[in-house]
């Protein structure tokens, strides 16, 4: 049996386990999502270099390691203390934390929230608030696209879990902590789950932010489904900063209805291997969709994002920017995939990677795709990959900032213009505060500036 | 101060300047005048420390020492300052941050105490007076959206705070209205001092109504073709570099 193979049995030792221990309890129309999903994921297996969708991001490491799924008794204990400590500033009134997959009442705290309002996990949502559950579970992401959201599916246990009812706004954002612990030698996946319902006219701010207790190597593999309807807004900042030697997931889908506004922000910065599909579905005319990202990458870290805007009526605006900075051996991927259907006229978007390398051993593939139906669109793309500004180092120089100093002010702005992207101002002074403090700690950068936004 | 002998310089390959000579003395102003192309800024750049030009012959001494032997950030905290003729955008770094990061480094080189951030402040907050800048300026990113005749009255407001011994004007005056021209003008002979000296670059008389040169040259083709006293800057204007150009080349 070759390693593909085994960890597909290995997989599917830990499907029995786990059907039969804490996720036994969850209704049958659960079940029945998993077992399908365990059945695609066994019929599918794991992706090779030879699939398209993987070409440059060799998952071969995961293999390597027994990654098992914790069941709620043995989560370890994480104390309230550690995670003020691991969150740099104070972020949000509504927190809710996972442990290795399984929310922590405990350690989370909700404040008051409008009527009518559903904020939980998931594992309780799918028994309290069943009816609206089964309608968009496992219905905005798509198992069949890739193995390891099928993966994800077959473990659906635990997660955020958001509704929104029509009109109300909520105007404290939403933090959701994801914590990753390893207990001794034992390595641990988390098959994190989350479902975020916007109704009509509703808004919500949400973060959603991975991060190691320790450096310890874990697995996470998430799957997060966004349904935005009418007039709906929804903005979601996703924060990842998992130990060096963890493997990340996350397939981010979205399904928008006519007018409504969804913005997702992507800090890339932790994990051996971190990938982040984003897939949004802009079902519905006027609606307006902007992807952002920023990944700082060192060391040997493999960083990829592969999004998709799909657009399939008229008068949609999307807008992508992507910036990578990437250090010693690293290397990232970026493939921007807009589909534009035949009745999807008047669809304006624009696509942008830019990348900055501080090594010459750092490596970039970046594609965009675009498949466009329709005759009367504007669809702009553009991707850079270079060294620091030879223009703004003299500028700094000339003002008598050494070299060192003057790297660190221009890669601290490159990241700014990115991060100014994000709308919620506490969210982005959190990312801005682990951006800074990634750039010091992995980068090994001195005297870096504050960040400033224009 | 300064004296550049027979210096010659270009980029990728390409020969600009041809053997420039000029001599710049603590007090002085010196106004360098030329048509387009003609290498003003490049040497302006080169005298700064520009990396990509490449000097390849003549010497440039500065106070007594080969200038072309140091780093950009030496020759300013040596004293030399540059005001560009296109301001840098640097964006995510507020302007005072930067100015700060600035001045202090070249305290430091200096053997001086660097100012903390109220001292600093309270500085910044005199020198905008100097060239009337809003506050706002303070916090925004160095040059990031700001108007032509901002990023250079920003120019001039980084010279005040950093306080060089030769700076060097490329073009500050090109794209101010007339009230920016006084303030920048005005900056400038605030500044004025026996200790220092100016060199600068301007296309237009008008800008020597108000900063009088002690000097004019006139650089065409990489040479500096022509020298004489502030009229020289009105026979200029009056007449064209036609006449210049002519003569230069029957020396040649
Ligand atoms: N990077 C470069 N590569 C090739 N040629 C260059 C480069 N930079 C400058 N030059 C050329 O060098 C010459 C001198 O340019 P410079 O900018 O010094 O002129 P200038 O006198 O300042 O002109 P202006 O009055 O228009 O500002 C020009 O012909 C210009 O095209
Ligand atoms: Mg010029």
């Amino acid at each position: 049996m070759d390693t593909s193979q085994s960890q597909i049995q290995h997989y599917k030792n830990e499907f029995s386990a786990f059907e039969k221990n804490g996720a036994s309890k969850s209704p049958a129309w659960v079940h029945d999502i998993r077992k399908a999903a365990i059945e695609i994921f066994e019929k599918e297996g794991f992706p090779t270099k030879k699939n398209e969708a993987w070409r440059f991001t060799n998952i071969t490491p995961i293999l390597h390691s027994q990654f098992r799924y914790s069941s709620a008794p043995s989560v370890p204990k994480v104390e309230k203390k550690s995670i003020e400590q691991l969150l740099l500033k104070e972020t949000a009134q509504h927190l809710l934390v996972f442990v290795n997959g399984h929310f922590s009442k405990e350690l989370s705290a909700v404040g008051k929230l409008p009527d009518g309002v559903l904020l939980t996990n998931l594992a309780e949502a799918v028994v309290s608030h069943q009816k609206i559950a089964r309608r968009y579970l496992g219905k905005i992401a798509k198992t069949e696209q890739s193995v390891f959201s099928a993966l994800n599916t077959a473990f659906t246990y635990d997660g955020l879990f958001v509704y929104v009812p029509r009109g109300v706004q909520i105007a404290e954002p939403i933090h959701a902590l994801y914590l990753s612990s390893g207990a001794g030698e034992q390595v641990y996946v988390s098959a994190i789950r989350n479902l975020v319902i916007a109704e009509e006219e509703s808004s919500l701010m949400i973060m959603e932010n991975f991060l190691s207790l320790e450096e310890n190597k874990n697995f996470t593999n998430a799957v997060t489904e966004i349904e935005a309807k009418k007039k709906s807004r929804v903005e979601l900042v996703k924060v990842q900063h998992e130990s060096a030697a963890s493997f990340h997931y996350e397939n981010v889908h979205v399904h928008q209805e006519e007018t409504s506004n969804v913005a997702l922000f992507s800090l890339a910065a932790g994990s051996a291997l971190a990938r982040n599909d984003m897939q949004v579905i802009i079902d519905g005319e006027a609606a307006e969709c902007n992807l952002n990202g920023l990944y700082i990458v060192t060391g040997t870290q493999v960083v990829d994002h592969h999004t998709l805007m799909h657009h399939i009526h008229p008068n949609c605006p999307s807008h992508e920017l992507f910036k990578g900075i990437l250090d010693q051996d690293s290397r990232a991927i970026f493939n921007g995939r807009v589909y534009v259907e035949p009745e999807a006229q008047k669809t304006d978007s624009k696509q942008t990677n830019r990348n900055l390398l501080l090594s010459d051993n750092a490596t970039v593939n970046t594609k965009p795709e675009l498949e466009i139906f329709a005759d009367d669109v504007k669809c702009t793309h553009g991707a850079a990959v270079g060294g620091l500004n030879d223009q703004m180092v003299f500028y700094l120089k000339s003002r008598g900032i050494g070299e060192e100093t003057a790297k660190g002010m221009l890669v601290v702005g490159f990241a700014a213009e990115v991060t100014g992207k994000i709308s919620n101002e506490k969210f982005r002074q959190y990312v801005d505060a682990v951006v800074i403090d990634y750039l010091q700690t992995k980068l090994g950068m001195k005297d870096l500036p504050e960040i400033v936004h224009s | 101060m300064i004296e550049i002998k027979n210096l010659h310089a270009g980029i990728a390959g390409k020969e600009i300047l041809k053997g420039i000579d000029l001599k710049v003395n603590a007090g002085e102003i010196h106004a360098i005048m030329g048509p387009n192309g003609s290498g003003k800024s490049t040497l302006a750049q080169v005298l700064a420390g520009h990396p990509s030009y490449e000097v390849t012959g003549g010497s440039v001494i500065y106070d007594g020492k080969d200038l072309l032997e140091m780093e950009a950030e030496e020759r300013s905290q040596a004293g030399v300052f540059l005001a560009f003729q296109y301001p840098v955008e640097i964006p995510g770094v507020s302007n005072s941050y930067f100015l700060k990061a600035g001045l202090n480094e070249i305290r430091k080189a200096n053997g001086q105490e660097p100012l903390d951030s109220m001292q600093f402040l309270k500085l910044l907050r005199e020198k905008m007076k100097l060239v009337e800048m809003a506050d706002s300026f303070i916090y925004r990113p160095v040059n990031e959206g700001f108007s032509g005749g901002e990023k250079k009255r920003n120019e001039i407001l980084q010279m005040a705070v950093l306080e060089p011994k030769l700076a060097i004007l490329d073009e500050t005056d090109s794209g101010l209205d007339i009230d920016a021209l006084k303030i920048v003008a005005g900056g400038v002979n605030k500044l004025k001092s026996s200790d220092n000296a100016f060199i600068v670059v301007t296309h237009y008389q008008r800008l020597l109504n108000y900063i009088v040169p002690d000097f004019v040259h006139v650089l065409v083709n990489g040479k500096i073709v022509k020298s004489g006293g502030k009229e020289l800057a009105l026979e200029l204007e009056a007449e064209g570099y036609d006449q210049i150009k002519e003569d230069a080349k029957v020396t040649a």
